[in-house]
């Protein structure tokens, strides 16, 4: 049932154009993850309409596959960084409020195994940072999508401010894009403001 | 001697009319066995691209050791002749599950190995996925398929576009052909405990993986507080017997034969050792509490409650997180160190734990530990933050 309601999806998917992904032009940006965030463009990316959680936006240059920008923006206490496909059976894990910086990419990581399914997915070099102006995290990761066996990086900063998660990521396959996109996501990370 | 008649008895139910009845003829056991139709080539040709995907997996695990001690186990099981052909790859998903291809790769996930509780067990299960092999199954599923169902096949094709669990990944081989019928799946499961039988492993190993599964699943769903999920009778739809069927008549098979022996349970354990704190650290990071935990008990009824375990447990409570599990994970954190397990990972744990619990200076005496353990370690800048400094204010 299930799959045939995806099927359905897709179908319907394919015939109503994707006129609601919306094209950012460089320069100042408001309302990201619904008012989450501002942030200043320095060069031009996409919005893309489709998200997986209702914290969440992404936006990328060429498609989500080959690099994207996650916003993940004001995850009260209690709450999983994406939508649960099954509240029951198949939960995932919740942001606290209490968490240490260390324990964010703890929580990102359980995520993305849950939700991704992808049993390959490290977490490298953690720092403390100034991120928003706030006292934050920065970590990179790695990880496989098993849909594809791309072995994807990615670059995150992460605070956490009125007991709320506030956190944007980049990620691209290793293999050319990261490197050649990283300094993008660099420069929007720099203009990126929390929303009072 | 009872092992002689057991496999006497074995081989003469494979030579019945019962399979071939059913259209299988059992061919003459060939180690150089080749593709004969059309069907059987292409289906070959599709076995060698996913040995291909398996074989350049990041998720492989090339551990000699370990490679070696499951071909041993296979080989034990199903005999030298069988088992020299096949090609196993171990993949480091924390899932209990093993396939095998048609043309005879056979793959074992690192959930499986760290589930089953002896040698037997893993025998049991890899000797069923021969007997699929044997059988030559996915031929025959195929074949069927080809004509019944490709609307079926199409929803196959759409459904897997879509983003799901690693259950319809590309390693886990979603290719139609290799979805077995609820018969064939008995069939490989009788002729599987027909190697049991014939082996120094005792034949009821094979029921118990599957109690064993059952108990798991209900510790889950306890956990989640979900009702329990074993259904007794399989569904219409469902390609398998259900695992409370199967343990019954893989019980009953399993009494017939009559055969007991060494299980081999802390030999397994040794064999896995080099590679458990990988599984453990895999497994504790799924979101499932109280399934896990059935799991590290299940290990610690033979090994005794180890470092490893103690450590796997204490990062339990301490990514769980509430004020009373922070004072479990710290126990459990010190118990390990008690046990001798004093790594890297333990101190950080326990520093984090503490300091997590309001006992700052305490933490930050194991975060410290931690770093002169690891100087060069990727968290370092971020762990020093924790410690005590002129200036600068913690979070």
């Amino acid at each position: 049932m299930r799959k045939i309601a995806i099927a359905g999806w897709l179908l319907f998917a394919t015939v109503t154009p994707a006129s609601a992904h919306k094209l950012i032009e460089p320069g100042p940006v408001i309302g990201i993850a619904k008012g989450s965030f501002s942030a200043t463009a320095t060069s031009t990316w996409n919005r893309l309409q489709q998200k997986e959680g209702k914290f969440q936006e992404i936006w990328t240059i060429d498609g989500d596959h080959l690099n994207r920008v996650i916003f993940l923006g004001g995850v009260p206490d209690g709450e999983p960084l994406l939508t649960e496909r099954d509240k029951k059976r198949d939960p995932l894990p919740k942001f606290a409020a209490q968490m240490l910086l260390p324990d964010i990419p703890v929580l990102f990581e359980r995520t993305y195994r849950s939700y991704y399914g992808t049993p390959v997915v490290e977490v490298g070099a953690m720092e403390p940072v100034t991120f928003a102006g706030e006292q934050g995290i920065r970590f990179e990761y790695g990880y496989t999508d098993t849909q594809d066996e791309v072995e994807r990086r990615g670059e995150a900063f992460a605070v956490v401010r009125n007991k709320q998660l506030f956190m944007i990521a980049f990620e691209a396959p290793k293999l050319y894009y990261f490197e050649r996109d990283v300094g993008s996501f660099h420069a929007l990370a720099r203009s990126v403001k929390l929303a009072r | 001697m009872r092992k002689a008649l057991a496999l006497a008895a074995g081989l003469l139910a494979l030579a019945q009319p019962c399979l071939a009845e059913e259209g299988y003829s059992l061919p003459a056991y060939t180690a150089a066995y080749e593709p004969r139709t059309v069907d059987e080539r292409g289906l070959w040709m599709d076995a060698d691209d996913y040995e291909k995907l398996w074989a350049g997996s990041p998720t492989r695990i090339n551990d000699k050791e370990l490679n070696d001690y499951v071909r041993r186990v296979l080989c034990q099981t199903v005999g030298r002749d069988r088992c020299a052909s096949v090609r196993i790859y171990i993949l480091d998903i924390p899932a209990f599950n093993a396939s095998m291809t048609a043309n005879g790769a056979m793959s074992v996930w690192s959930g499986l190995l760290l589930r089953v509780r002896s040698e037997a067990e893993l025998g049991a299960v890899l000797g069923h996925e021969f007997a699929h092999f044997e059988l030559r199954h996915s031929l025959k599923g195929f074949q069927n398929r080809r004509t019944t169902s490709d609307v079926m096949a199409w929803i196959e094709v759409l459904g897997s576009i879509a983003q799901r669990d690693v259950r319809d990944a590309q390693l886990s081989l979603i290719g139609s052909a290799y979805r077995f019928d609820r018969q064939q799946e008995k069939d490989a499961d009788l002729l599987g405990l027909r190697y049991l039988g014939a082996s120094s492993y005792p034949s009821r190993a094979a029921s118990e993986v599957w109690q064993h599964l059952m108990e798991e699943a209900d510790a889950t769903a306890a956990g989640r507080k979900i009702r329990r999920q074993q259904r007794y009778q399989a569904g219409f739809f469902d390609t398998h017997p259900t695992e409370l069927s199967r343990a019954d008549y893989l019980l009953a098979e399993a009494m017939k034969i009559g055969d007991t022996g060494d299980a081999g349970a802390k030999s397994h354990y040794a064999a896995i050792a080099g590679q458990l704190p990988r599984f453990l650290a895999s497994q504790t990071k799924l979101n499932d509490f109280a399934g896990t935990e059935y799991i590290l008990s299940g290990i610690a009824a033979t090994t005794g409650w180890t470092g490893e375990l103690l450590q796997a447990r204490a990062d339990m409570f301490a990514t769980r997180a509430n004020p009373r599990d922070l004072i479990t994970a710290t126990t459990l954190y010190l118990n390990a160190i008690d046990a001798g397990y004093r790594r890297p990972e333990t101190l950080r744990g326990l520093g984090l734990s503490l300091i997590k619990s309001g006992q700052r200076e305490e933490g930050a005496r194991y975060l410290s530990e931690y770093l002169e353990a690891v100087p060069g370690a990727p968290d370092a800048k971020l762990i020093s933050f924790y410690l005590p400094q002129p200036t600068g204010n913690p979070k």
